[in-house]
């Protein structure tokens, strides 16, 4: 495979080549073996990876206006390499921020120093519709509220910033080790000889998480996997996440509460349930306490978390701290709580229930990404530049209509990796989420799901919206 | 001890994969009749396609003897019917669609081989359509998915370790084993009751539908008596289709699983798996006398699916076991 026609653009980061065409330093390997194989294997190679991934139904679903369908999650097989150095900057930044969201939690949850010392405004908080009152002074096993989370890191040619922290039901993590799996059997020499760190032990660490979180002393706690059911859109991951840190996966119907505990319903009868890591959303969790109409969680599972006899990971409520807007905040948490400068930064961000920042973003909408704070997998969004007059003044009319429900961004020069394209390289913009944990201490691995736009010129990363993944190589020391 | 709808998706599994299989047979036998046999005879072997199924023909279809063209015709659309209709929950595209979404739900249940063999017969299912099975010689198609579930079935055998879960797959499968063998021996009767005693070709048929034709010519002869081949399909311990040896499975896999949480209709099941196996085991004196034990054994092997449900899916709380 050659790059003769590998387009790079000052502009954007390029993960493998320096603004002069070279390869950098830690892409060398990688780049010298893409050389010695022709453009035939290589695409040979891509339908061996696709052809896996739909042999093993490793699927995602996409809902459309009537019906749920399963697709099979895109993989491009050219890997991402991340630097030793690097992704030690990256781990200390992640386990920074980490630490000071589940500080902002119990203190938005306890006596709100935060609000009452004003450094975050008490509207912006309590007003979030992500906080749930039902956690206020609900006591949390080490004050861990986010027990998982997926920041979404982006690399532009300022450095690497974070998009968007993930602190609810993070997804991602199964398409990240599948992706190893199946391109590191591909690329076997190659993979060897990078010392590539392995990213295959996330489910024991997950499960190490998930028993420190437990809250009775059992060697081998009962922990199940909540789903929402086989049409969530990760619901794959959930299969596979299940069978790794070995929890059953239930749904809300095969729960039910008696004398103040959680029991699961099995064939020999009632088992005590310990941990819960659901994957449901706090809304439809217990329709006792949040959305009346829920069929996918469990009545009475609040009054069970509350009085202690069951862990819920993550913590209902987490959603005050990744909403759009409090995002823009995390930099001063981690100034208030830690009394350090935060290692990674975030993305410049107009909150438009700020009159200045409103004005800004109405008269820079071509400009900017607007955003609704309430929403996520990249719906909802106006991506400025690439809209037209018509979608704007529509979306500006949204806007003025209620402000508190939108934040705007710059267009961001995320970061380009080469992918397989039609048989040649070709430069395509990425993203990162890298997963946290944190139970009694703080667990990462090195590696990361890497979203790919696959739609040239695409800045869209989402997989519901054209997107698909690549494998992240994070080098040893 | 597993989850309770875990368990029921493995047993539903089981009971699709053993229907498509069961089909996929009668299917195969089926086409191979339309080039040579008599109408009266493909009208006869599509009837008992459907019976078996406790359906009956699509509107239009098989309303007289008619030409061979009407006749070609509409074995075509039934073919489609049953094989890829998505609107009929037992065409085998169904069950295979079926199968696999309960499969999807139970992946941590089953090994990583069954869900590879199963997902990869599924999505080549999903490829095909009746004109292109049809194009060239549609029994090749109903013998190669029969042989996938086969394979599925060999997979299973190798690699699932011996818990509950691989119980709830056994007893699925022979529940529902039992169940299609009295429905497609009753139509079978019924069928030469309306008839005649001398249109009997088709219980050579029925013997490949059971993988009992050399079994029969090995224990009989070569002449195919009714009654015989009753007897064999039934009673023989040593046919792996038999019904006998299905019941024995289900005795052997019930008692294996140990009492559910709601004893009564676990001892229910117990007793009325036992019954079976005592009733079969009896035998019978020739085709009527077996026309009122299949009967028997068609509604009480319902009784028996509804008994397994009630003790180890959806029992009632509050007398439960709490661990």
């Amino acid at each position: 495979m050659d790059f003769d026609t590998y387009e790079l653009d000052a502009a954007f980061y390029d993960e493998m080549f320096l603004p002069d065409g070279t390869p950098r330093g830690h892409c060398r390997t990688l780049y010298e073996s893409l050389l010695r194989l022709s453009s035939e294997e290589l695409v040979r190679m891509q339908e061996r990876v696709s052809h896996s991934f739909s042999s093993e139904g490793i699927t995602f679903t996409v809902y459309g206006d009537d019906e749920a369908n399963e697709r099979i999650m895109p993989v491009d097989c050219l890997p991402r390499i991340i630097s030793a150095a690097e992704w030690r900057q990256l781990e200390a930044g992640l386990t920074q921020r980490l630490k000071a969201l589940n500080l902002f939690l119990a203190d938005v949850y306890g006596p709100a120093r935060i609000v009452s010392d004003g450094v975050i405004p008490v509207d912006m908080v309590r007003g979030c519709p992500q906080y749930r009152v039902e956690m206020r002074g609900v006591s949390v096993p080490h004050e861990t509220y986010v027990a998982v989370c997926g920041t979404d890191l982006v690399r532009t040619n300022e450095g690497f910033h974070v998009l968007e922290d993930n602190l609810r039901v993070p997804s991602g993590v199964s398409y990240m080790v599948a992706n190893r799996k199946v391109v590191k059997t591909n690329l076997r020499r190659l993979y060897r000889s990078c010392r590539v760190q392995e990213v295959e032990h996330y489910g024991r660490l997950l499960r190490a998480t998930l028993h420190e979180l437990a809250p009775r002393e059992e060697s081998d706690p009962c922990v199940v996997l909540l789903t929402p059911g086989v049409y969530n859109s990760a619901f794959y991951e959930h299969i596979y996440l299940a069978h790794e840190i070995g929890a059953t996966l239930v749904e809300g119907r095969d729960l039910l509460v008696d004398g103040g505990y959680v029991y699961m319903r099995t064939t020999a009868g009632l088992r005590r349930v310990d941990v819960i890591y659901r994957r449901v959303d706090d809304d439809f969790l217990d329709p006792l306490v949040f959305r009346p109409d829920s069929l996918l969680g469990l009545p009475g599972l609040m009054g069970v978390y509350r009085a202690g006899n069951v862990a819920l990971v993550n913590a209902p409520g987490t959603g005050v701290a990744d909403d759009k807007s409090v995002y823009a905040y995390v930099p001063d948490m981690i100034r208030y709580y830690l009394g350090e400068e935060p290692l990674l930064g975030n993305v410049k961000t107009y909150i438009c229930r700020r009159p200045e920042d409103l004005e800004f973003t109405l008269e820079n909408l071509q400009d900017l990404v607007v955003k609704r704070v309430g929403e996520s997998g990249g719906y909802g969004m106006l991506v400025g530049p690439a809209s037209t007059p018509g979608e704007r003044e529509a979306y500006a009319r949204e806007i003025r209509g209620n402000p508190a429900d939108f934040i705007a961004q710059p267009v961001l020069k995320l970061s380009r990796a080469p992918c397989l394209i039609d048989g040649r390289a070709a430069a395509r913009h990425v993203d990162l989420r890298p997963f946290v944990l944190h139970g009694r201490e703080t667990r990462i691995v090195p590696g990361a799901f890497c979203r790919v736009a696959l739609r040239e010129g695409s800045l869209v990363v989402n997989s519901s919206q054209g997107g698909g993944g690549k494998d992240i190589w994070v080098l040893g020391e | 001890m597993m989850l309770s709808r875990s368990a029921q998706g493995l047993y539903w599994m089981a009971r699709y994969l053993e229907r498509a299989a069961h089909l996929c047979r009668l299917m195969q036998l089926q086409v191979e009749t339309l080039v040579d046999r008599p109408l009266r005879e493909i009208h006869f072997g599509w009837n008992r396609v459907y019976s078996s199924m406790n359906q009956s023909p699509p509107a239009g279809t098989l309303e007289a003897f008619g030409s061979d063209d009407y006749t070609l015709a509409d074995s075509y659309t039934l073919a489609d019917h049953l094989t890829f209709e998505p609107m009929n929950p037992d065409s085998i595209w169904n069950c295979f669609a079926c199968a696999r979404e309960n499969a999807r739900q139970v992946r941590n249940y089953i090994s990583a081989e069954m869900w590879l063999s199963l997902n990869m017969a599924y999505l080549r299912l999903q490829e095909l359509n009746i004109q292109e099975i049809w194009k060239t010689t549609p029994e090749s198609f109903y013998a190669g998915t029969a042989e996938e579930i086969n394979t599925f079935t060999g997979v299973t055998d190798a690699t699932m370790y011996r818990g509950d879960g691989w119980h709830f797959i056994q007893l699925g499968r022979y529940i529902e084993r039992v169940q299609l063998s009295a429905s497609v021996l009753l139509s079978q009767i019924d069928a030469r009751e309306r008839e005649d005693e001398s249109f009997d070709a088709d219980w050579a048929n029925l013997l490949h539908v059971f993988h009992a034709f050399d079994a029969y010519v090995h224990t009989y002869s070569v002449v195919v008596h009714p009654g015989h081949v009753l007897d064999l399909i039934v009673t023989d311990e040593m046919l792996p289709g038999s019904v006998r040896r299905s019941l024995d499975m289900i005795g052997a896999v019930l008692s294996a699983i140990g009492p559910g949480p709601a004893s009564r209709s676990s001892e229910e099941a117990s007793e009325l798996g036992a019954s079976l196996c005592a009733l079969v085991r009896e035998g019978r004196n020739g085709v009527k006398a077996w026309h009122a034990a299949l009967g028997r054994i068609n509604v009480d092997s319902r009784t028996l699916h509804q008994c397994v449900t009630d003790a180890y899916f959806d029992y009632p709380l509050g007398t439960q076991t709490v661990h």
